[in-house]
């Protein structure tokens, strides 16, 4: 009695739990095992297809640049952390230092500086109300007729059309 | 310096803007195209064909990222992804005849002095074409994608029985057609 073409499959796709019984009859069937040697070739040659490669590039469609930028290497995020956190130490410590010195340093008040910026500002309105423009030549009036002013957006329309058409050509593709 | 894993660009892709968003599903396209054109091209047989079909399962899992289960691999998700794809969209088609007039057309293109190892995976890649819709998927998820039958079964929602019937029968055709051709 030789094995099914099942049996043979499901041994070759480790999907039988009679593995035992299956290769003490393939040790003694030379029937059997010639079968198996030619399903397994079989299998060799439908996983033996290349790989292709694509003709377009689909990832183009959804990345927005080219490349995407590595992340920061784990020792400049530590440094950087461990930068951060000496600054709050440094902070913490010359917190006590710095109210002291403050009422020793005259501040002016928010309402003076108000009155310095405002009086500044006035000042330079008044100079520049003083400087004379140059006249302007005239510019003469040119009559289109409604004819020229089709043509002319027209024209521009199909430039427009055209130059877009022409860069999102690739995008199309 | 490390690349960044799938997982972080996943999870950079959820949480970040649109340009990051974008950023970051790009470079998971760019890791992954080829292997799902190849899953696309293996089923359908027709390269037109299998780059839409690649783009559309890409732009199916940036639909679904967000609610993407971070505990299951990318790569091996995706590929499922564009099996199914295949499989629904041989079964919209339903005409073999139109299929066998492109892949006709498609050989014509091929230069006159192949190799014999082409000429021998264009032998197999046909006789894969021939086999109908279902067993074309189940040899790819088999073979190429190596899933278990059970996993085949719970993908594509059939009975486990039908898995192995159709995979066998799939195995009987291709060495009949592929020993015939030797």
């Amino acid at each position: 009695m030789h094995l099914t073409d099942v049996q043979l499959n499901e041994y070759l796709d480790n999907e039988t739990p009679e593995r035992a019984q299956i290769e003490s009859h393939l040790s003694s069937c030379d029937e059997c095992a010639a079968r198996l040697t030619a399903l397994r070739a079989l299998f060799a040659e439908i996983e033996s297809l290349p790989e292709l490669t694509l003709s377009r590039n689909i990832a183009a469609r959804f990345a927005l640049s080219p490349s995407l930028p590595a992340p920061l290497p784990r020792w400049l995020t530590l440094t950087a952390t461990l930068q951060a956190a000496l600054a709050l130490i440094a902070i913490i410590i010359a917190a006590p230092f710095v109210m002291n010195l403050l009422p020793a340093i005259e501040t002016p008040s928010f309402t003076d500086v108000f009155v310095q910026i405002q009086s500044q500002w006035i000042a330079l309105l008044d100079i520049l109300s003083q400087i004379q423009m140059p006249t302007l030549p005239e510019i003469p009036v040119i009559e289109l007729s409604s004819l020229v002013i089709t043509l002319t957006i027209a024209g521009v329309s199909m430039l427009w059309l055209v130059g877009n058409g022409l860069l999102l050509r690739n995008q199309i593709k | 310096m490390t690349a960044p894993t799938d997982r972080d660009l996943i999870l950079r892709a959820r949480r970040g803007g649109d340009a990051d968003k974008a950023d970051a599903f790009g470079e998971l396209v760019t890791r992954y195209q080829t292997n799902v054109f190849n899953v696309c091209y293996r089923i359908l047989h027709e390269r037109g064909e299998a780059e839409d079909l690649a783009q559309e399962t890409f732009m199916r899992a940036y639909d679904r990222l967000n609610t993407f289960d971070l505990e299951r691999e990318f790569g091996p998700w995706i590929r499922r992804v564009a099996a199914n794809l295949c499989l629904n969209h041989l079964e919209s088609q339903k005409t073999t005849a139109e299929l066998d007039v492109e892949r006709d057309a498609d050989e014509s293109q091929k230069p006159e002095a192949i190799t014999e190892v082409r000429e021998r995976s264009e032998q197999i890649r046909e006789a894969l074409a021939s086999l109908p819709p279902q067993y074309r998927v189940v040899v790819e998820l088999r073979h190429y994608q190596e899933m278990s039958y059970d996993e085949i079964a719970a993908e594509l929602k059939i009975p486990l029985s039908d898995v192995k019937s159709h995979l066998f029968r799939a195995r009987k055709i291709l060495a009949e057609k592929l020993h015939a051709s030797d």
